[in-house]
């Protein structure tokens, strides 16, 4: 398997002077295309540092990131934007879905920033609607949406551009178990279908489960990285 | 196009912000535009009095003529002077001026007598529809006086009376004679309200013994062509005299017009920048509250001149329909007091003058291209200045900050 993502002796500190906080320190790893991915630990152990500075979102003090052979710790901001536009699709905790937008359009952003044409756009854009369940919703607001149907469109919106990597920061975390086992059940699904590597931040115990890698942290360290089988997925119940 | 239909949407998440700020700028649009169109009108009027009514857009005198005042300084070879502007198609009337003392009864005042041809001054200014009382003067001499109106309240004379003109002339004698009133002015400023008496040349020519000599050719074309081009036409033929716009004759109310002007440019510069710091309020609060959402466009890859752009498109949207709305709103105002202009004559009855110009006691606007598509193309420059420093704010924001942001 190619790999898709490398981190070298990564060290992420906060602070000035004597008092120094290190999120992160000497953290190294890698991980595959196809990997489905989850970094467990409790809160303060590191996750979303980690998934900040995998997205180029934030930048280590110390080490390598690299993210499909390139080396982002050292790119400049526009090159950081055009890598996340790109490479990276995210899913947050909070969807973090443009209110003024419907669930077509929230998708479509992100093509529209790649310079795709309104017909590409429409042709995918409906496409992947369809696959992530939303299949006649594409004209509702996210506030006409529950909650799981909202992370529905945040993953459409994080594949649409077909990136190396998908990170999710707690994307189970603010939806009921019903919900969650159906938004995993999708990314899951993603992840075999059309390979599309995942990498999850989480202290779902759900998720932990579904993850056939497992990344242990504690205190900004990675305490075990466990390899797991697949499991035998239940159809969707959102 | 979606980067249009998002600002539009953004704009119209908070309704009520949106909707004061849409309304505080249209209607500054409207109020910049009437008030442009009215101060235009008043410009104009005041321009347009200055020189339809005496001055003329240029005068011809001989060099030494306005500063001595002497009779002898008499306008060189007139006819060719007279013969261009005809040929030019402006309007050309000769004068002669000459001091004197006029008397009635007990009372005597001195007046500046100033000979015209009645016909051609008439196509050359409007003085004559300017009379308080009786006639202007008949196109045949016929010893009839037009008077000030301050002259004549001294004199205590009323139209038809008889006035006794005596007068030092030109060959040194001694002229006299009787004339009558034919017409009193309106107030057209002190100058000529407290002095003037004016006469057909003919007469003149007699009383003053010109000998077909005069100290002034006025020229007008009636708004035809700038004084410039006026002066331009004339000034090959008019060689040895001095040839004068009516700015440089009237300097000080050339400056009060450049006074004027600069007062609207401040009153136009008050309202932008009340528009502008709306704008920058409105903006500042609308990126203020979607500190997250630029965070997680950040994220997704946009980058920050993209985030400038969606941030400007909301003020530019703003900009634009506010100010077509404030523009409609303004050039109807525009278009209506230059057809029903506010009537002044309740403040001052007896008629408004500045700077010895009479003003029409009609206060018209003038509604030119200009004064509507000035303010509405400044408007939409002061929109997009003043989004910048929010719509900089926003791009610079750092995504890790943002997006935790409540």
């Amino acid at each position: 398997m190619k790999e898709i993502l490398g981190l070298e002796a990564v060290t992420k500190e906060y602070g000035q002077g004597d008092i120094k906080v290190f999120a992160l320190k000497d953290v190294s790893m890698s991980v595959n295309q196809g990997d489905f991915l989850a970094l467990a630990g409790p809160s303060g152990s590191g996750k979303t540092t980690m998934l900040n500075l995998i997205g180029g979102l934030d930048r280590p003090t110390h080490g390598k990131v690299e993210v499909d052979g390139v080396d982002i710790s050292r790119l400049s901001g526009g090159a950081l934007s055009r890598l996340r536009l790109h490479k990276i699709g995210f899913v947050f905790q909070a969807y973090n879905l443009i209110p003024v937008l419907t669930a077509y359009e929230n998708a479509e952003y992100v093509l529209m920033l790649q310079g795709a044409s309104v017909k590409e756009r429409k042709r995918k854009i409906m496409s992947l609607l369809k696959e992530v369940g939303l299949d006649g919703k594409e004209n509702r607001y996210p506030r006409e949406l529950s909650g799981g149907q909202q992370q529905r469109v945040a993953i459409a919106r994080a594949i649409a551009a077909e990136p190396a990597l998908v990170l999710a920061d707690e994307p189970t975390a603010n939806v009921d178990s019903k919900t969650a086992k159906a938004l995993l059940d999708l990314m899951e699904r993603l992840n075999t279908e059309k390979g599309i590597t995942f990498i999850f931040s989480t202290h779902d115990p759900a998720v932990m489960d579904r993850a056939r890698k497992l990344v242990h942290l504690k205190d900004g360290k990675i305490e075990e990285i466990e390899e797991k089988e697949s499991k035998t997925r239940e159809p969707n119940a959102d | 196009m979606l980067t249009l239909r998002i600002a539009w949407r953004n704009l119209w998440r908070n309704n009520r912000r949106t909707a004061i700020t849409f309304a505080a700028l249209s209607l500054n649009t409207a109020v910049l535009i009437a008030s442009f169109a009215l101060m235009l009108g008043m410009l104009d009027d005041l321009v347009r009095n200055a020189t339809d009514l005496v001055v003329g857009q240029v005068q011809v005198h001989h060099p030494k003529y306005r500063s001595e005042r002497s009779i002898y300084d008499t306008v060189i070879k007139p006819g060719d002077i007279l013969q261009a502007a005809a040929s030019a198609g402006i309007a050309a009337s000769p004068r002669a001026y000459g001091f004197g003392l006029v008397s009635h009864g007990k009372n005597s005042a001195g007046a500046r007598f100033c000979g015209v041809f009645p016909e051609k001054e008439k196509k050359t200014v409007e003085l004559y529809k300017h009379l308080l009382a009786g006639n202007y003067l008949p196109d045949k001499p016929g010893k009839k006086l037009v008077l000030g109106r301050k002259l004549a309240k001294t004199l205590e004379v009323k139209v038809g009376d008889e006035i006794i003109v005596v007068v030092q002339a030109a060959d040194g004698s001694m002229g006299n004679d009787i004339y009558h009133v034919a017409g009193i002015l309106k107030s057209m400023g002190e100058g000529i309200d407290r002095t003037l008496a004016m006469v057909h040349y003919k007469d003149m020519e007699d009383l003053f013994a010109l000998n077909g000599t005069f100290h002034e050719i006025v020229l007008n074309s009636s708004g035809k062509m700038p004084e410039d081009k006026v002066a331009a036409a004339i000034l090959p033929s008019a060689k040895g005299n001095e040839v004068m716009t009516w700015r440089q004759l009237m300097p000080p109310l050339n400056d009060m017009l450049n006074a004027m002007n600069g007062m609207l440019i401040l009153f136009g510069a008050i309202f932008f920048l009340a528009a502008g710091l709306g704008v920058m309020n409105t903006m500042l609060m609308s990126t203020f509250e979607r500190i997250r959402e630029f965070g997680l466009l950040k994220a997704i890859g946009a980058t920050p001149w993209r985030i400038i752009k969606e941030v400007s498109a909301e003020a530019l949207l703003l900009g634009v329909a506010s100010t077509l709305a404030g523009g409609a709103i303004g050039t109807f105002l525009a278009w209506y007091f230059q057809y029903h202009p506010i009537d002044l004559t309740g403040f001052a009855p007896d008629g408004i003058s500045a700077m010895g110009v009479a003003m029409n006691p009609e206060w018209r606007a003038t509604l030119s291209p200009e004064t509507v598509w000035m303010p509405i193309v400044v408007m939409w420059i002061i929109s997009l200045l003043a989004v910048l420093w929010p719509a900089v704010r926003a791009a610079r924001l750092d995504p890790v900050k943002a997006l935790v942001q409540v």
